[in-house]
């Protein structure tokens, strides 16, 4: 191993005498110019341990101060004169003195210490947090005199380390505390839903009844009592009866739209010519010899939920029937066509048509275009229409001129 | 009040076709009548007015135990929203009764709710349909439930 300058703030010196026992003493002259050579090979190294970052220590095996750079006079607010030849445990709060006699013992038994991570004490009492390198010290016989230490001053890096750990920290109590909130807004959304749908149940019960008494009234009112009353009188009956059929219609209206609006959607593929043709075998209404329907066959297949398919198709065809001009015979058309990875359902018909003004709000709850008697409706088919294409993943929509007819399209994931 | 199964008095005449409904809303039962009167059925009916009432009915309690005047019904037409006893619980009492578990039940109630369609089904109920009753769903039930054709007047 080489001869090591000593580290000191002496260091600026000439090495000391018990180094030059190497040096070549054949000639006074080669001897004088290693001498010179070693003079400042040790100058060049004590300039680095003085310029050094971190605190270079040199201590003896008893664990006394020899040697203290300037940065250990920074880092420890102790000068050298002060400290050189006082134990080193000076520099230890007093919780790690105990770490002192193993560090020792493992520099006695030739090993390092290497980047032990600790904390030390400055002469103001404040403490540090140091990363610390402990090296044995070898004579020219290669026995361990001392040790060389080097601590880096770690506080900077500490103090990140808490405060990225305190982050972290308020980062997963701030997740906790969102998650909680996520709990309970769930909690009293699954509440409302329920309360929804208890609601509507109780429509469909409670509210029925009585529209369903005031029906069957008018009516055996009519039946028994109908001759013994004037026509103004039999209007008025009928005008009950209209009432409470068009209250009826209003009420499971909205409970299909409510149904709809909260059910869970299975969906499968859906053979959109099966479908049409039910329908219309379903509703005699949308059947010659009152109503055309022509299907370009073969439609194209979907995926979405039957039952509310079956609804939206339902209103869509029973729209196109029942809004046309007096003396008309509805004609309507039903196709499909491709776009991308839809497929969108045309139900065409031959009717009055909508105005493009009304077009925006034709699928908002309670909505009705036509003021005219004879298209009386509830307003809320064409929003069971948007919802269920809604619920599947699909768009509605309308073209119309306003004067020859609608072309009413539902869109819906194609099959494939 | 007693719960748990109680033998029917006596057992389910062949003679007297009758039919019980059990409905709390006289106008319900109002139109119940209107209709069969309008569709000339001509088959007695018993009008239980709850749960309860139709329990005793059913297992022949006090004036019930006459089964001349009120016989056992060929078929039950049951509301499902009642006080007291609803007609789920009805249904459930029903079904450990001898005898009594043996009669069809139609539910006729305010809403095709799918989920009262799918318990009333678990429960055992032969039917489900919605009002208004018509005289074609009635003489539809009796035919095809009951097997019976000969109830028009």
């Amino acid at each position: 191993m080489d001869p090591q300058p000593e580290l000191t703030k002496q260091a600026t010196q000439p090495p000391p005498a018990s180094h030059l026992h190497l040096f070549d003493r054949s000639s006074p002259q080669k001897e004088l110019a290693q001498c010179n050579r070693a003079v400042e090979d040790a100058h060049r190294l004590a300039a680095i341990v003085e310029s050094s970052d971190d605190a270079i220590i040199a201590k003896d095996l008893n664990g006394i101060i020899m040697n203290w750079n300037r940065a250990a006079e920074r880092i420890f607010g102790y000068a050298a004169e002060e400290v050189i030849g006082k134990p080193v445990t000076i520099l230890m709060p007093p919780e790690r003195e105990n770490e002192e006699p193993g560090i020792l013992r493992r520099i006695r038994s030739g090993e390092r210490v290497d980047h032990y991570e600790t904390v030390r004490r400055r002469k103001d009492g404040t403490l540090l947090d140091i990363s610390l390198t402990v090296s044995p010290i070898r004579n020219a016989e290669g026995q361990i005199v001392g040790a060389s230490k080097i601590a880096r001053d770690i506080t900077e890096r500490k103090r990140a380390d808490r405060e990225l750990r305190e982050m972290r920290d308020e980062l997963a109590r701030a997740n906790e505390d969102l998650e909680r909130r996520v709990e309970e807004r769930t909690a009293s959304l699954t509440e409302a839903i329920a309360q929804m749908e208890e609601f509507s149940y109780s429509v469909s019960h409670d509210l029925r009844a009585p529209v369903r008494a005031m029906h069957a009234y008018a009516q055996a009112l009519i039946e028994d009592y109908g001759e013994r009353l004037d026509e103004e009188g039999r209007d008025f009956l009928q005008r009950i009866l209209r009432g409470s059929s068009r209250m009826d219609r209003l009420i499971q209206d909205v409970l299909v739209y409510s149904r709809l609006a909260r059910a869970d959607l299975h969906f499968s593929q859906i053979n959109l010519d099966r479908l049409v043709m039910e329908i219309v075998q379903n509703y005699p209404d949308i059947q010659p010899p009152k109503v055309q329907v022509d299907v370009a066959q073969p439609l194209l297949g979907v995926v979405g939920h039957e039952p509310s398919l079956v609804q939206a198709v339902s209103n869509l065809l029973g729209n196109a029937a029942k809004f046309v001009a007096p003396g008309t015979t509805p004609h309507i058309r039903v196709s499909t066509e491709r776009r991308g990875r839809l497929v969108r359902l045309w139900v065409e018909d031959n009717g009055i048509g909508i105005k493009r003004e009304h077009q925006s709000r034709l699928f908002g709850m309670f909505q009705r275009v036509h003021a005219d008697r004879r298209y009386e409706g509830t307003g809320i088919g064409l929003a069971i229409v948007r919802k269920a294409a809604e619920r599947m993943g699909g768009r509605v929509g309308v073209e119309s001129d306003g004067i020859s007819g609608s072309r009413f399209w539902l869109e819906l994931p194609a099959v494939d | 009040m007693k719960s748990g199964p109680a033998p029917a008095n006596f057992p389910v005449s062949t003679e007297t076709k009758s039919i019980l409904l059990v409905e709390d809303n006289e106008d319900d039962v109002f139109i119940m009548r209107r209709v069969m009167q309008k569709a000339r059925i001509n088959l007695p009916l018993h009008v239980a007015g709850h749960g309860a009432e139709a329990l005793d009915y059913l297992t022949g309690k006090g004036k019930y135990a006459n089964r001349t005047e009120y016989p056992l019904p060929s078929v039950i037409f049951l509301d499902l929203k009642m006080p007291y006893l609803d007609g789920f619980e009805v249904l459930k009492r029903m079904r450990g009764i001898p005898g009594v578990d043996q009669i069809p039940v139609i539910v006729l109630t305010s809403s095709p709710e799918q989920r009262d369609r799918e318990t009333a089904e678990l429960l055992g109920a032969r039917g489900f349909r919605v009002k208004p009753p018509t005289g074609d769903m009635i003489g539809e039930v009796l035919q095809s439930v009951c097997g019976l054709s000969d109830f028009c007047a």
